[in-house]
């Protein structure tokens, strides 16, 4: 494979209405910025969903898209997978520029390469939990025998094992949702979209789910571009978080950057009511200059949360050593800083 | 001409509403005053029509004779499988269908199906009707698979391409108010005499509600299970045929099952035409001898199969039990047994009816009946006419005689009328509601002067007025305009006399229609009775209303007038109950604690509620009343009906094309006009 990202989105918008391409292309060219283009757009009645993101995800990652309702974040995924035909831009999957394919090489794709989970699952009422897992194979000519085999050790790594032959309305949610994890995996794959996979869980399911999401993700090392609009979902599973508004991406970052600095009140609302401290890094407050080391080593390291460290500081009020696991000092970090960045939202 | 003064002398706001009733009824007076100076103001002159029969007939006549060929080679193609489901059908020994109708009611919904499967067609072949009833199934059979197609592949086209959507809705419209009579004209023209003008029209008019449910089933299947076939790397053709239509399925099957039911009632109207053993033309032709018993029992033997048909085939739109096939292979296996030991036995011919005397009892009863109450039911035909449907046709001043009413109508009594009128305006109009004097007003005139009598111009204006309160000012436009077109196509005299025919029977139905709907909202026990009574009603073909009113009635008005009825108060009653029952439980608490009685309760809580849905109830019984009055034209009626009959029976296409679609005009104003009532009540209660 080649090393680019696996996925580059450049400067995507998606406009709908009445002979939105022709009329977005006449007023894009007049307008200097993204929201200026946007708001000539709105004035005309149509609606800029999408308007001028960029970002890119390197080959393993699981890049978190997170915004309000209304912000695009659907919108986006679904131009991305070209369900609906973004109005310009570029998409460049593995290094192919998808929006060029024609819809013979998109279906293609679809069968190898891309992996959909939606929201409410979206699974056929009318085949069996085997048959469901196992359509994407079917559409790709595989004969039934085999492509049952396939589906099967892939509906276990799901943790469904015995309902093979149950229909989607006998299943919990839960379980619906287990399936169309499945079936979005039985074409092996490389890049994977989920959008809200888990929002229409009950807190508990949706916890569990995450968990064994994580594990499958391990286990497969997929390309991962996943929706949601829940933070504490965003800063337990991401890699990297882009944050949308108004169609917009707002801020990239990883899960710390986005909670300890946020680059406006938007980003921080969303932070305001994560606990930083479980989600901040030791390395983010640590200073590298090694001077003024207090007499105590709690023995910190930079992956440590903030909130471990904390409570391993308590009582000190000198700076305290960042050792890595051989024990090299890298720097320190001040106990007053830590308590500062946990309480930087409140201020 | 104080009746039009008196309303505008109040100071009350001209709202666009009443503008528009007092426009009709400036007009209405105006033409009521100059008709002795202007007689052209009443009855259109002939001198000021054109010849568009003609025309439409010359015009078709030529598009006929054009495609002549190719038709008579698909009439030629097609006849194999229809004569291929003849033979099999009639051929096949009936124990043998039977078996097999048993075992998929089995398959297809248990016990219970398979006896109504066994008892249904055990009474077919005790009817004596077997060989006409095989006839009739053939020709569904061969016709509905065509529907079928043919409706798949609009409902799929208007899927396909968004574009077609919306003239392929406006087609299937058409292909549902156009009278079914009307169809058979220009395909008699095609086809010749004979069971494929019966097929072809039953396929096309069957194919509509399969469209329509194609349609409506894929648009509602949700857009995630869609996006799922596409992002499975489903080709176009593989998202449809493995994932929407199947997920569509159950409302494809409702398709099915009302496919089969218009098919099943297409096959039975054809038989007018004739050619056809089937058992259609047995009803008519005992209906014609006068054979009541006999009419009756074959109507018995259509209804059976409506039934059986329509209860069998709603199973399959339904969440499906799985019943043990093996069952079923042994029912089959009976039948098969059974087939052989009787043509081993040499008696495998359908047994003659065992019914013919019980059909010649009906008779005599029917006889002695007659004969004996015969003076208290032309009491009641001749009331019925004199005392209501002969004033409303032709007005006061020309229904009230001596013979009749004991008196003669005079001048002076118009005035009179008009004075009253007049007063209840007034009084109206003081007590704030100048709308109801104007209706008023209005209403006395129409009954002065009788709906087959009104003045054109005052149709023209009065209709416009509606449309334009009911819909906008462009519905207005194109009322007038398509009114327009009847009227100069010189079959306004018939449409007038249509409308008042359908008119009654709607009013009628609306008032007892209405009633039995309000009983059965606050009744249990009355909703218990009457409702298997309008599932039956509903499934009966239309035909076979005609025979009990005949039976009591001979043919004429009056009977028309009730078949009319009978068929069309059904959807009256059921929206009036459905919008009834269905007032929130909050609503009807918060009347409760604020004290009001039940009467209050119904009058001032519940039906306003209902209203738009007992509007809906009223606009498909309008439909239904334009449906059933062209039928009924075989019992005699006048007017756009029996224009299109007379022009089956001459193969006058012109004459029975521009019928057809004068009425289908009518149904079509007088739908939106009401669907834009019911969508203002709506509106006004926040429901849309
Ligand atoms: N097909 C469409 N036509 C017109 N507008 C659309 C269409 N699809 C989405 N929109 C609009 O685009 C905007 C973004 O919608 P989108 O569904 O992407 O939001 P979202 O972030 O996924 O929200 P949610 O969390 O509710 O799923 C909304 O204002 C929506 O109304
Ligand atoms: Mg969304």
């Amino acid at each position: 494979m080649q090393d680019g990202p696996a996925l580059a989105v450049e400067d995507l918008w998606q406009v709908f209405g009445a002979d939105a391409a022709s009329v977005f292309k006449s007023v894009h060219a007049e307008r200097a910025s993204a929201s200026a283009t946007a708001e000539a757009l709105k004035a005309k009645g149509l609606i800029p969903a999408v308007r001028g993101v960029s970002f890119d995800v390197a080959p393993g990652e699981l890049f978190v898209v997170m915004g309000l309702s209304g912000s695009g974040k659907s919108t986006l995924i679904r131009s991305i997978s070209r369900l609906v035909e973004p109005t310009s831009g570029r998409i460049l999957l593995e290094g192919e520029d998808i929006l060029a394919a024609n819809t013979r090489r998109m279906t293609e794709l679809r069968r190898s390469t891309i992996g959909m989970v939606f929201q409410h699952f979206g699974l056929f009422p009318h085949m069996t939990v085997i048959d469901n897992v196992a359509f994407p194979l079917k559409v790709g000519g595989m004969s039934r025998a085999e492509r049952h085999a396939k589906a099967r050790p892939i509906l276990e790594m799901v943790g469904l094992t015995g309902r093979d032959d149950a229909y989607p309305r006998e299943l919990s949610g839960g379980q619906r949702q287990r399936v169309g994890i499945a079936r979005s995996l039985a074409g092996d794959c490389s890049v994977w979209f989920l959008d809200e996979p888990f929002s229409a869980l009950d807190p508990l399911i949706r916890r569990q789910l995450q968990d064994e999401f994580l594990d499958i993700r391990k286990r497969l090392n997929t390309t991962i571009v996943f929706i949601t609009h829940d933070i504490a979902e965003a800063l337990k599973l991401a890699d990297r978080i882009a944050i949308m508004r108004d169609g917009e991406i707002v801020q990239i970052g990883t899960p710390a950057e986005i909670v300890l600095k946020p680059v406006d009140d938007y980003v921080r609302d969303f932070a305001r009511d994560v606990a930083r401290g479980r989600h901040a890094k030791v390395g983010s407050v640590m200073r590298a200059d090694t001077g003024g080391i207090g007499p105590d080593d709690p023995g910190l390291t930079p992956e440590m949360t903030l909130e471990d460290a904390l409570a391993s500081c308590m009582t000190l009020y000198e700076p305290v050593p960042v050792r890595d696991a051989s024990g090299t000092l890298l720097g320190v970090v001040h106990p007053g800083d830590l308590a500062a960045a946990l309480q930087a939202d409140s201020a | 001409m104080t009746e039009a003064t008196a309303p505008e002398r109040s100071a009350l706001p001209l709202t666009p509403g009443l503008t528009a009733a007092l426009l009709t009824l400036l007009v209405g007076a105006l033409c009521l005053l100059l008709q002795p100076y202007a007689p052209w103001l009443i009855a259109y002159p002939a001198g000021w029509t054109l010849p568009a029969t003609e025309w439409v007939g010359g015009g078709l006549e030529t598009i006929l004779n054009t495609i002549k060929p190719t038709v008579r080679w698909f009439s030629w193609a097609i006849s194999f499988p229809m004569s291929w489901a003849n033979w099999v059908l009639a051929g096949a020994p009936w124990a043998l269908v039977i078996g097999t109708i048993t075992a998929i009611g089995w398959h297809l919904g248990g016990w219970r199906m398979a006896l109504l499967g066994l008892v249904g067609f055990g009474f077919v072949l005790l009817s004596g009707y077997w060989r006409e009833s095989m006839n009739t199934l053939s020709l569904v059979v061969v016709s509905v698979p065509l529907a079928m197609l043919l409706g798949g592949a609009i409902g799929l086209l208007a899927n396909e391409v968004p574009r077609l959507r919306n003239p392929l809705q406006v087609a299937l419209d058409a292909m549902q108010t156009v009278p079914t009579f009307a169809y058979l004209t220009p395909l008699l023209l095609l086809f010749g005499f004979g069971p494929v003008v019966g097929l072809v029209a039953s396929a096309i008019y069957a194919a509509p509600p399969m469209a329509r449910n194609v349609m409506l089933g894929l648009e509602r299947v949700e857009p995630e299970v869609k996006e799922a076939g596409i992002m499975s790397g489903a080709t176009r053709l593989q998202q449809l045929m493995l994932v929407e239509i199947p997920a569509a399925g159950r409302q494809i099957m409702v398709g099915v099952n009302q496919c089969l039911m218009a098919a099943l009632s297409m096959v039975i109207i054809a038989a007018v035409i004739g050619g056809f053993d089937d058992i259609g033309w047995e009803v008519l032709l005992t209906m014609r001898k006068a054979q009541f018993g006999q009419a009756l029992l074959a109507g018995l033997v259509i209804v059976t199969f409506a039934i059986v048909i329509d209860r069998m085939s709603a199973r399959l739109a339904l969440e499906r039990e799985r019943f043990d096939p093996r069952v079923s292979w042994a029912l089959f296996g009976v039948g098969v047994a059974t087939a052989a030991v009787l043509a081993l036995t040499g008696t495998a011919t359908p047994p003659d009816g065992i019914f013919a005397g019980a059909a010649d009892a009906v008779d005599q009863t029917l006889g002695t009946f007659t004969a004996a109450n015969g003076t208290a039911l032309d009491a009641i035909k001749n009331g019925a006419m004199f005392y209501g449907l002969l004033p409303l046709r032709i007005g006061l001043d020309e229904a009230v005689l001596p013979f009749t009413w004991g008196f003669q109508w005079t001048q002076s009594m118009s005035l009179w009328l008009f004075a009253a009128g007049a007063l209840a305006a007034m009084a109206a109009t003081l007590t704030g509601r100048a709308m109801t004097g104007v209706h008023v007003l209005i209403g006395v005139g129409i009954l002065e002067t009788g709906v087959a009598n009104l003045p054109w111009p005052f149709v023209l204006v009065a209709a416009a007025a509606l449309a334009w309160s009911s819909v906008g000012p462009r519905f207005a436009v194109v009322t007038v305009l398509l009114l327009g077109t009847i009227l100069v196509s010189g079959l306004w005299e018939r449409a007038l006399l249509s409308l008042y025919l359908s008119g009654s029977a709607v009013a009628a139905c609306a008032l007892v229609g209405g009633a039995l709907g309000l009983l059965a909202a606050v009744s249990k026990p009355a909703w218990a009775i009457l409702r298997p009574l309008c599932d039956m009603l509903q499934t009966i073909p239309l035909f076979v209303f005609l025979i009990p009113v005949l039976m009591f009635f001979q043919i004429g008005e009056f009977s028309a007038f009730l078949a009319i009825c009978a068929y069309a108060i059904v959807p009256m009653i059921r929206y009036t109950r459905e919008g009834l029952v269905t007032t929130p439980p909050e609503m009807l608490e918060a009347a409760t604690a604020s004290g009001a009685t039940r009467a209050q309760i119904m009058w001032d809580v519940r039906l306003p509620y209902a209203a738009p849905t007992v509007l809906l109830g009223l606009n498909q019984t309008i439909l239904y009343a334009f449906a059933m009055l062209v039928i009924a034209a075989l019992i005699g009626t006048t007017g756009l009906g029996q224009s299109i009959y007379l022009a089956l029976g001459q193969a006058d296409v012109g004459l029975g094309v521009s019928a057809g679609a004068a009425m289908a005009i009518l149904a079509f104003i007088a739908d939106r006009l009401v669907q834009g009532f019911a969508e203002d009540r709506r509106r006004v209660l926040g429901l849309s």
